[in-house]
């Protein structure tokens, strides 16, 4: 391929770039959709555990419920199932939500090794020069890096959240849903959407070509 | 296949109710559930706060409509999952009848091989009688949450009213299994 040296290295960056930020915006769309599948999950969790509260505050021998004896055992045995096969489904996400957070550092990390590669044709003018269809290769790189410490910081809380979580621990179950809620930082989301916006002519001008 | 005549074709219709029956009682639960849940927050606006007081005596206009409503739906529900379960004590007492059927023909030792691919037929009879039992039981449970939901009480227990109804202690998680073990036995599931 005669193109190899014939293409100035920082032509090539941006390409990689380029395809990077293509990737960002699939994978945040992924990030978005799989957190909004998490709300009713979370709900039902601090559902089941409110249930499972009542349950153990209520003495069922007298209660209207007395004729069942074993009810209390069975139902608190359904309950912890129930909570169980939510817990799963909460854990199948957060895998999706870390295959997110690899694919995007395997983006930036591919990014990066080119830069480090072409370092030396890669001078600081190279680097910080902006145009007004295209931010700089530095600006770029940071807002890549940037998104990469969102996906890891979010992905580390909320796996540490559902850790946390155990079956006998009804008051961390019960305030699990606003727990859940006040990892989410807007400023974060916000941020990948900007960027997103900040990089959308650049990432449209390679299209035709 | 020997299983398209006879006592074959009877634990095979069988088996097919059973399956249609369940899928009735889990369709009218979901109902149940959300007409359940309807009545709790009815009553809960009723009498707010933990103690159920009575309620004041210059009460609202008609408070008590959408109560009675929600109720009358929920006894429609209960009755229809009584009916069910009538039909599935004349499921289960058919199975009876087929064995006792075969004991009579062919004496205490029954017939040479299944009927199917390997359940001899005591088999069916035991799992029928297993499952009426945890629908028998659960019916039992509904009937009485129904007969206590709309009255006052603790928040408590109305949650524990709830959660009875839609998690149904006394249906176990393999009553599921069972069915789908006659279901692969009688061939209406391919192996």
């Amino acid at each position: 391929m005669s193109s190899e040296m014939s293409i100035p290295s920082s032509l090539a960056l941006q390409q990689v770039l380029r395809k990077s930020f293509q990737h960002l915006e699939t994978n945040q769309k992924t990030w978005h959709s799989v957190l909004a599948e998490c709300i009713p999950l979370v709900g039902s969790v601090g559902n089941l555990a409110q249930q499972l509260r009542a349950l153990s505050n209520v003495n069922i021998p007298n209660t209207p419920l007395q004729a069942f004896p074993d009810l209390q055992q069975r139902l608190h045995f359904k309950l912890v199932l129930a909570l169980d096969i939510v817990l799963e489904k909460l854990n199948e996400k957060l895998v999706l939500l870390q295959s997110v957070r690899d694919s995007h550092s395997n983006q930036l990390m591919a990014a990066f090794q080119l830069y480090e590669r072409d370092a030396d044709t890669l001078d600081l003018y190279t680097c910080t020069q902006r145009s007004p269809v295209a931010p700089s290769i530095a600006d770029m790189l940071e807002w890549l890096q940037n998104a990469e410490l969102y996906y890891k910081q979010q992905f580390l809380k909320r796996k540490t959240l559902l850790h946390s979580l155990m079956p006998d621990d009804l008051s961390l179950l019960e305030s699990t849903p606003e727990r859940w809620d006040s990892l989410e930082t807007s400023s974060g989301e916000e941020y990948i959407t900007d960027t997103l916006f900040r990089v959308s002519f650049f990432v449209e001008s390679n299209k035709g070509e | 296949c020997s299983a398209v005549t006879g006592s074959g074709r009877k634990l095979k219709d069988n088996a097919a109710d059973w399956h249609n029956l369940i899928l009735r009682w889990e369709k009218l639960n979901n109902e149940g559930s959300g007409v359940a849940e309807k009545i709790v927050d009815q009553r809960l606006k009723r009498s707010p706060g933990e103690a159920a007081a009575p309620p004041p005596g210059s009460a609202p206009p008609n408070p008590g409509r959408p109560l009675e409503q929600a109720c009358s739906e929920l006894v429609g529900v209960v009755s229809k999952m009584a009916s069910i379960v009538a039909k599935m004590e004349r499921l289960a007492s058919s199975e009876r009848g087929v064995l006792e059927l075969e004991t009579f023909q062919r004496g205490a030792a029954g017939r040479g091989g299944p009927l199917f691919h390997s359940w001899p037929t005591q088999l069916f009879v035991e799992q029928s009688a297993g499952l009426l039992q945890c629908y028998q039981k659960e019916l039992a449970l509904k009937q009485r949450v129904l007969q206590e939901l709309a009255h006052t009480g603790p928040q408590d227990l109305c949650m524990v009213y709830l959660s009875c109804w839609l998690h149904q202690p006394y249906i176990p998680a393999d009553s599921r299994l069972a069915l789908e073990a006659l279901l692969l036995e009688t061939g209406h599931r391919a192996l």
